[in-house]
């Protein structure tokens, strides 16, 4: 599903090379990997994640997604392939705090031009998948952090992305919630089939992976 | 997009609430502001033109620059019969005016007087409307002088009184009569009712020799917009290259001169305003969006594009100023029309208005739907500019960098 060939990123500082963020990444994620990208922090793991999520283009080398590569592409371009094939879950949770959470978690399906029984449909079945049924019409802002990272996973998955990318999705949690959202994306990645990309240091996400890809200084040591 | 915008308004009150409410003010004062100069301005006008220079007049071709008895109109019936036959012609007289002493007692004042068609000066002019004292001239009365009232204080004399005339003829020679008071007239500019007197041309005609002759004739338009087409249509009817057709944008040019200086000085103080309106709402605009740059960030990287983003924005900004706009258009509009119906009077400015020969004190407000519509046209384009700004600030962030904004 995503092949990653050669990848280099390099950050300027004026006109100089000052960090070779991704050095010659190789990478094969297959459809429903549940995945984690792992090493010490400045290792390369969220400027991998972002190339991969198209938020972020690479100096050299080629992603592909399917058929289309999407490691040169415009801005333009990265959106429309960031809204149908994307789901982003955010360390701060970065919910929209004007939309309820039923209007968070329709959002994107909403942005994708689903109709709206098909969005209510699909809002119910995975608030109560994800325990937040009871909260569909609060505001993010009266929910817990747990509650809030649960409907920013439950926005990323609800229009059936091809993988979710999730940038230390835990950090910000307890220990109790980190486990059962880790928990709640496994059954999701289980029964939707989605694929799901992490970023993390945490143990509890490493713990509950099938996958762990190890970097260090930009490149990809171990997976 | 567009709920997202509204949800937006309502969830940021605050911002939005002034954003609203400087819309409203600027879009109402504006309104406002403009029915109250324009008005002013068509005041002055038609106050004016009431007074006694008509829309439009004919003159010999040299009688404005030079004066004098040679350029009288020589022909002042086979003009007349001509304009007869011109539409968007209301009324029209010949006046006869010279210049003499006038005496009473040991009182004496030189003076514009002029003979005229009473009967049709009561339909052109507001000579009849200006009576204070006694009876308005008649079209057989003889020896009867209709005078200014600060004439008549120069003169001491008040009604039923002798006042003698020497002046000139219109070949030249000097007239010499005694006239009768019939009456005071008072048009509150100083100018005139300081120095007119005015006689019936029935019987001035022939003490002046001055039949079939006239300084001018003048004319009064249905609307003074077409006064140009008319003026236009009269020098191509009379066919005369001696004479000449002048309307009242030349023969009031100081006062259209003061109007227009007035007009850009009026919309220069109101730029100002507009600038300031202006920049609060885009600095308002700025600072929401600046808060923002996280929201937007991640709207941004969960897919929506630069344009999208520059919607919600339009979408803001297009419901406060609809909002805005659309409470303040008919407040403005009722405030411009109840002021066009009820004029605001404003004491003590008689005395600034006598300059301009303005008979009235009241300020009428000028009630035009198209000058409203493109007031408020005015105030939704600076809205919309107002956002380009904060729209390019916002779009010059990266995704990514925006969705970790602290």
């Amino acid at each position: 599903m995503i092949k990653i060939k050669d990848a280099n990123r390099y950050f300027y500082k004026g006109e100089e090379r000052e960090v070779h963020a991704l050095r010659d990444i190789n990478l094969e994620l297959k459809e429903g990997e549940f995945a984690l990208l792992s090493g010490p922090s400045g290792c390369g793991k969220t400027t991998l994640l972002n190339a991969v999520g198209a938020l972020d283009r690479i100096d050299s080398g080629e992603i592909w997604l399917d058929n289309q590569e999407i490691g040169s592409l415009s801005e333009e371009k990265r959106v429309k392939i960031r809204l149908e094939s994307m789901g982003f879950v955010f360390q701060a949770y970065n919910l929209i705090p004007v939309l309820s959470v039923r209007e968070n978690i329709g959002f994107i399906m909403q942005l994708r031009g689903f109709s709206q029984s098909e969005i209510d449909k699909r809002v119910k079945e995975l608030a109560e998948l994800l325990e937040i049924d009871k909260r569909l019409d609060s505001l993010p802002s009266t929910l817990s952090g747990g509650q809030q990272q649960r409907v920013a996973v439950a926005r990323a998955v609800a229009a059936k992305p091809k993988i979710i990318l999730a940038d230390e999705p835990t950090a910000n949690l307890d220990s109790k919630n980190s486990h059962s959202l880790m928990e709640m994306m496994r059954s999701l990645n289980e029964k939707e089939g989605v694929s799901i990309l992490f970023a993390s240091h945490d143990p509890y996400v490493t713990q509950s992976v099938r996958r762990i890809i190890h970097m260090s200084d930009g490149a990809i040591v171990a997976g | 997009m567009f709920s997202l915008a509204l949800k937006n308004l309502l969830f940021y009150k605050s911002r939005s609430i002034t954003t609203f409410f400087l819309t409203f003010m600027s879009a109402f004062f504006f309104i406002v502001y403009v029915a109250m100069m324009d008005g002013s301005h068509n005041s002055m006008l038609q106050n004016a033109l009431k007074v006694y220079t008509g829309a439009i007049e004919i003159y010999k071709k040299g009688y404005r620059d030079l004066g004098g008895n040679e350029y009288l109109l020589d022909t002042v019936e086979s003009i007349e019969k001509k304009l007869e036959s011109i539409r968007g012609i209301e009324e029209f007289t010949s006046r006869y005016e010279t210049y003499a002493l006038l005496s009473h007692k040991e009182f004496s004042s030189a003076a514009m007087v002029a003979g005229i068609h009473p009967d049709k000066e009561s339909h052109m002019s507001q000579l009849k409307e200006a009576l204070k004292e006694g009876v308005y001239l008649q079209d057989e009365a003889k020896n009867s002088m209709y005078i200014g009232i600060d004439l008549a204080e120069k003169l001491h004399v008040s009604v039923g009184d002798e006042l003698s005339f020497i002046g000139s003829t219109s070949d030249n020679s000097f007239a010499a009569d005694l006239f009768i008071v019939c009456g005071i007239f008072q048009t509150g500019a100083y100018e005139f009712d300081s120095s007119s007197a005015f006689v019936s041309r029935k019987y001035f005609d022939e003490l002046t020799s001055a039949r079939n002759k006239a300084s001018y004739i003048t004319i009064k338009v249905k609307n003074l917009a077409d006064v140009d087409v008319i003026a236009d249509n009269i020098h191509k009817v009379l066919l005369d290259d001696t004479l000449e057709v002048v309307t009242w944008k030349i023969l009031m040019k100081s006062m259209v001169e003061a109007m227009q200086v007035d007009s850009i000085f009026g919309y220069i103080s109101m730029s100002l305003f507009f600038v300031v309106i202006f920049f609060v709402i885009m600095i308002f605009s700025y600072i929401n969006v600046s808060s923002r740059i996280r929201e937007f960030g991640v709207l941004r990287c969960i897919g929506l594009s630069r344009l999208d983003i520059g919607k919600i924005l339009f979408y803001e900004i297009f419901i406060l100023s609809s909002a805005a706009i659309l409470l303040a258009t008919p407040l403005g509009a009722y405030v411009a029309y109840y002021f066009s119906l009820h004029p605001i009077v404003i004491e003590g400015m008689s005395e600034t208005y006598k300059e301009y020969g303005i008979v009235s004190d009241q300020l009428p407000f000028n009630f035009d739907m198209l000058t409203i519509m493109w007031n408020v046209g005015l105030i939704y384009i600076l809205n919309f500019l107002s956002i380009l700004y904060p729209l390019h600030f916002i779009n010059s962030f990266k995704p990514i960098e925006a969705s970790k904004h602290v």
